[in-house]
């Protein structure tokens, strides 16, 4: 369609180059050609030309500018395609994709057939998983341009993530036919196999099995080819073809899980002693698959499991296997199994000891064992107490193994790991240094000895030793950022956290944010390459992979730290620092002030030192940003500016809340299955005073565990925000939303309108569990201040027979008590409860006292250090536990 | 312990265990650059928990004037799962899907001079030898070994099928592969 503003034919061949300045990046011709069209007051405002002004502008990083010019560009010319396409690109280029859509459509009104528009359309439909969209705008390309390969493919694919499989494979099996070679093809034979999987997702198994057959010989990726066939000869009920098929599988491969299940659900072995029995035979086969033997311990029981188990141990301690414990540990939750194991184990430490053999019955034949039998015997039964959280026989078999072979690294490892789950985060990452001091050269034992560090809230010491790895040039923070490093940013956003830096928390929180969503930006290029590439089982599997993205751990970590902090920060704003450090102190005791003062004084001069080091070293980085910056610029643009990540900006944030949502949304609806999720999303709504929100928190927390200690918290304090009716008709105004929650609520609160009796059930109900009581306790104190005395002592008189008496409660106990929730009785109980968790829990530093704090010689921190953070932070938790 | 191909979802799992066991590191978008490219030569390993533990990552090179031959990119186990023969089961699998689906003649890959662990899996364990020495490969200026293992013997002791039998068991000479990468070049300039 001709422009509605036609140029003259001096001025057409001016535009015509700043569309060719365009293409060929030189966007400083192309002003130059555009001034002379605009300069002329005729045609000052040429839509068409001003648009690609604009577009030209964007390019050099003139956003603003590009804009103004864009749009004025459009405003002059509503009718041109030209103009909604550049608008289009602009937003694209800012990626506001669903603007950018709209504007390629109104681009289309008026020049429908435009390949290139259409093309750029279908990338942002499927971009933003418009498929029925993508599905027609493949549908124009395909009938504009039959004769290309990915018209074809592209429509069909459309159909299939429409989940319309015979109008995907209708189209699939047109342009199948007019292929034509019939030697080897990885393109073709992709194909194949893609087609496959069609069918089979289509649920057309005897379909999908005779184009398997058909094409066999095209398909060249044979592993793919069979494992279909398997599972299709399952589907079709071909026992005997799919048992076959399993058999050559597993001779290809006899290390993959799924193989074995295979063949047994082939075979359709239900009876254990006939299982166990096929993995006999299948060990005579394949005596190096480590699965043949691993597989039937999980099915044995009794005497059989033990005669299974009992060679299993002997191979792997003969052998010397690290992962041996990691490896057993799942068997743990079968019931018996542990104690068989560690009579074994027992059994074998006495032996060796006597005669060198696993059992004294075997000295007469046979050689006697390595030494390294009796090492990893005692590295094993380490783990193993750990395990069963009895940190004293743990400590006994690591140390006796470190006696043994002082300079094997992982033995520090594991006794690293015991002094973590027993509370003391730095006698932990002590451990690890030391193990990272016997192999400087391993990344591995490095990085975990940066983890530790970070537990033991040593970020800059973490940061020095990610550096050994790092790229030479640039901070270590600052390559691990790039690299996407996800693990250590999100273990420094939570050492921040304990250490009550706000900013710097959620600095990192946004940092891996921003992976997400360059993660999610990668596809984008995929779009138009897989299909070239005919890769297009594994291109939906990218696609299915991207839909999802933020269900992976690394999200959920990070997440709840931002939405913890925030909720803080909704809790305590920021004003000024020095009224924060104030307010912390007001609520501390004596004696902790005074170690507070002075813990302030060393770090003061400490900072000082770090703050003269960070300025040089930012200057540094500073410098060599620009430096890089220069060299990667084009020379005719200028780099758009850089958002950067404030903390101090971030801490002082005004809409937390909303801030803490946008982190809890993908969590509600990919991390549902964690009770975690529900429990946050409470406190939020607590926060914005949001009751059905509430309810629907509360209910999906029951949903996944009905038991859980917390869940209880949140149901009385919604029981309370119903019954204030302030608070409620603050909120709703609706009768029709009061009489929802009314009926909803009814049965939650067990059909009592008085919040103190259903905490008594509660407490009456799970009087013998230890985080139960802590929150029935502190719902107590919630509900009646005067009661404090007696709560303090529900929490702080457990016994033995308790249970969940673990540092982890013990600790949430002692927080409580130190942030007031349990009132001046809570603060008084601090000292005799520590006294009393030291004795159960001797390693864990939270229960130290002042005085038995011992510092360590050899090393650059002390306790007293080291302590400081872990002190200093316990006054400024958030209030959400 | 399990093996088995990549999947796209294990792409960034495998960018976790590379960052914590290898100083080279890539951004996500190389890996599903590999995932994408050749998802038949990527592997992973996973322990009981189905945790990654180990996974070679892997490649084709074939824009290049030799033979098409695959490439190791990244290979790693980690410290914890040592021991096991992880490196050596993931490599065979990796190696056999290169032979099967892309005609691969060899496997080539670049390991630091220092880095002596490796230097002898590759070269004992995994058959490799060292073709050439490539100065200042790494970016902090070590030199690198070059080091192939030759593929068509593989594929006779694995009992593994070629691609194309009629072009991966014939060996030519450095001039007849000069002058069919020439016309294979003129031919990729015509479509063009």
């Amino acid at each position: 369609m001709p422009s509605s503003q036609p140029l003259p034919p001096k001025e057409n061949a001016l535009f015509k180059r700043i569309l060719k300045s365009y293409e060929q990046k030189q966007y400083k011709n192309g002003l130059k050609f555009a001034k002379q069209i605009l300069s002329n007051p005729k045609f000052a405002e040429h839509g068409e030309t001003l648009s690609m002004k604009g577009l030209t502008l964007n390019c050099m990083g003139r956003k603003e500018e590009a804009y103004e010019h864009v749009r004025r560009g459009l405003r002059n010319d509503l009718m041109s395609h030209v103009c909604w396409h550049v608008y289009g690109l602009l937003q694209r280029s800012d990626k506001k994709y669903d603007e950018a859509i709209k504007c390629y459509r109104n681009a289309l009104k008026w020049d429908k057939d435009n390949v290139q528009i259409l093309r750029d359309l279908s990338l942002l439909q499927i971009q933003m998983r418009d498929l029925e969209g993508y599905r027609d705008t493949r549908y124009s390309l395909l009938r504009l341009r039959p004769g290309q390969r990915a018209s074809w493919i592209g429509f069909a694919m459309a159909y299939h993530l429409l989940h319309d499989y015979d109008n995907a494979l209708q189209v699939l099996d047109d342009f199948r036919k007019t292929l034509t070679k019939s030697s080897y093809d990885y393109e073709q034979s992709e194909l194949l196999l893609y087609m496959h999987q069609v069918m089979f997702e289509g649920g057309l198994y005897q379909k999908s099995l005779s184009h398997l057959q058909q094409f066999e010989d095209q398909i060249c990726d044979k592993l793919s080819l069979m494992e279909a066939r398997a599972q299709l000869y399952l589907k079709l009920d071909r026992q005997k073809d799919a048992e076959e098929e399993y058999r050559k599988l597993l001779k290809r491969n006899p290390d993959n899980r799924q193989y074995y299940f295979g063949l047994e659900e082939a075979r359709g072995l239900t009876n254990e002693d006939i299982k166990l029995q096929m993995y006999a035979e299948l060990r005579e086969s394949y005596p190096r698959a480590i699965l043949a033997r691993r597989i039937p311990l999980s099915y044995a029981s009794g005497e059989k499991f033990r005669s299974l188990v009992d060679q299993y141990l002997r191979h792997a301690l003969h052998k010397g296997a690290p992962p041996l414990f990691v490896d057993l540990r799942s068997l743990y939750a079968q019931p018996g199994k542990a104690a068989i194991i560690e009579e074994l184990l027992l059994g074998y430490i006495a032996s060796l000891i006597k005669c060198e053999r696993f059992d004294e019955k075997d000295v007469k034949d046979g050689p006697a064992e390595p030494a390294s039998a009796i090492l990893w015997t005692y590295y094993y039964l380490a783990q193993h107490y750990d395990f069963h959280k009895d940190s004293a026989k743990a400590l006994h078999y690591i140390n006796l193994a470190i006696d043994h072979t002082p300079t094997l690294i992982e033995l520090y490892v594991t006794k690293g790991r015991l002094f973590k789950h027993a509370g003391n985060p730095i006698e932990a990452y002590r451990c690890l240094d030391e193990a990272q001091s016997l192999d400087t050269a391993d990344r591995y034992i490095n990085s975990k000895c940066a983890k530790y560090m970070l537990r033991a809230n040593l970020i800059q010491e973490a940061e020095m030793t990610c550096s050994k790895f790092t790229r030479e040039g640039v901070s270590a923070m600052e390559n691990l950022n790039e690299m996407q490093c996800m693990w250590f940013q999100t273990e420094c956003a939570v050492a921040y956290q304990r250490m009550g830096k706000w900013g710097e928390a959620l600095k990192k929180c946004h940092e891996v944010e921003r992976h997400f969503v360059e993660i999610i930006e990668d596809q984008f290029d995929f779009h138009t390459y897989c299909m070239r590439k005919m890769t297009l089982r594994a291109y939906v599997g990218l696609l299915r992979l991207e839909d999802v993205l933020r269900s992976h751990p690394f999200y959920f970590s990070a997440a709840r730290c931002a939405i913890e902090v925030y909720l803080h920060l909704h809790d305590h704003p920021l004003q000024d620092e020095p009224t924060k450090e104030e307010l912390q102190e007001a609520s501390l005791p004596p004696l902790e002030l005074k170690k507070l003062r002075a813990q302030q004084r060393k770090a003061a001069k400490k900072a000082e030192q770090e703050k003269q080091e960070k300025l040089l070293q930012q200057q540094r980085e500073q410098r060599e940003r620009e430096q890089r910056e220069r060299e990667q610029r084009d020379p005719h643009t200028d780099a758009p500016p850089v958002d950067d990540l404030q903390p101090q900006k971030l801490a002082r944030v005004e809409d937390p809340l909303d801030q803490a949502i946008k982190f809890l949304q993908p969590l509600q609806e990919w991390g549902s299955n964690h009770i975690e999720v529900h429990l946050l999303a409470f406190e939020v709504y607590l926060r914005k005073g949001k009751p059905l929100l509430m309810l629907q928190s509360v209910k999906r927390a029951l949903k996944v565990d009905p038991n859980h200690p917390q869940v209880h918290s949140c149901l009385i304090r919604l029981h309370r925000f119903l019954t204030n009716g302030d608070l409620l008709s603050e909120n709703v105004s609706h009768p029709a939303v009061t009489s929802v929650l009314n009926s909803e609520t009814q049965p939650l609160f067990s059909n009592h309108n008085d919040a103190e009796q259903l905490n008594k059930e509660f407490l009456e109900q799970n009087k013998n569990s230890l985080p139960h009581i802590l929150q029935g306790a502190k719902m107590m104190c919630f509900l009646n201040p005067t009661r404090e005395a007696e709560a303090v002592a529900l929490v702080s008189r457990f016994s033995d027979a308790y249970q969940g008496v673990t540092v982890q409660t013990c600790s949430d106990i002692l927080k409580a008590f130190q942030k007031g929730e349990f009132g001046e009785a809570g603060r008084q109980e601090i000292d005799d409860f520590k006294a009393l968790c030291h004795q159960r829990m001797p390693h864990a530093v939270d229960f130290f006292s002042g005085q038995q704090v011992a510092p360590s010689a050899n090393h650059n921190h002390t306790v007293e250090e080291v302590l400081t953070n872990h002190v200093s932070n316990l006054t400024v938790e958030d209030g959400t536990n | 312990m399990n093996i088995r191909c990549a999947r796209p979802e294990d792409l960034m799992n495998m960018q976790h265990c590379n960052l914590l066991c290898l100083p080279e590191n890539y951004q996500m978008k190389y890996f599903f650059y590999h995932g994408l490219s050749w998802p038949q030569l990527s592997y992973v390993a996973e322990n009981e928990k189905g945790h990654i533990v180990g996974y070679v990552l892997a490649k084709m090179e074939e824009d290049s004037e030799d033979e098409p031959h695959g490439h190791i990119t990244s290979l790693a186990v980690k410290r914890s799962h040592r021991r096991l023969g992880l490196a050596q089961k993931l490599m065979d699998q990796a190696s056999r899907s290169m032979i099967e689906c892309f005609n691969a003649k060899y496997v080539s890959l670049h390991v630091r001079k220092s880095n002596r662990a490796a230097l002898n899996l590759y070269t004992n364990t995994l058959k490799f030898s060292i073709s050439e020495i490539e100065p200042k490969y790494y970016a902090d200026g070590e030199d690198a070994y070059a080091m192939k293992r030759d593929l068509v013997s593989f594929s006779q002791q694995h009992d593994t099928l070629p691609a194309d039998p009629s072009t991966f068991y014939e060996t030519k000479t450095p001039e007849e592969r000069k002058r069919l990468a020439a016309i294979a070049q003129e031919n990729r300039n015509m479509e063009e």
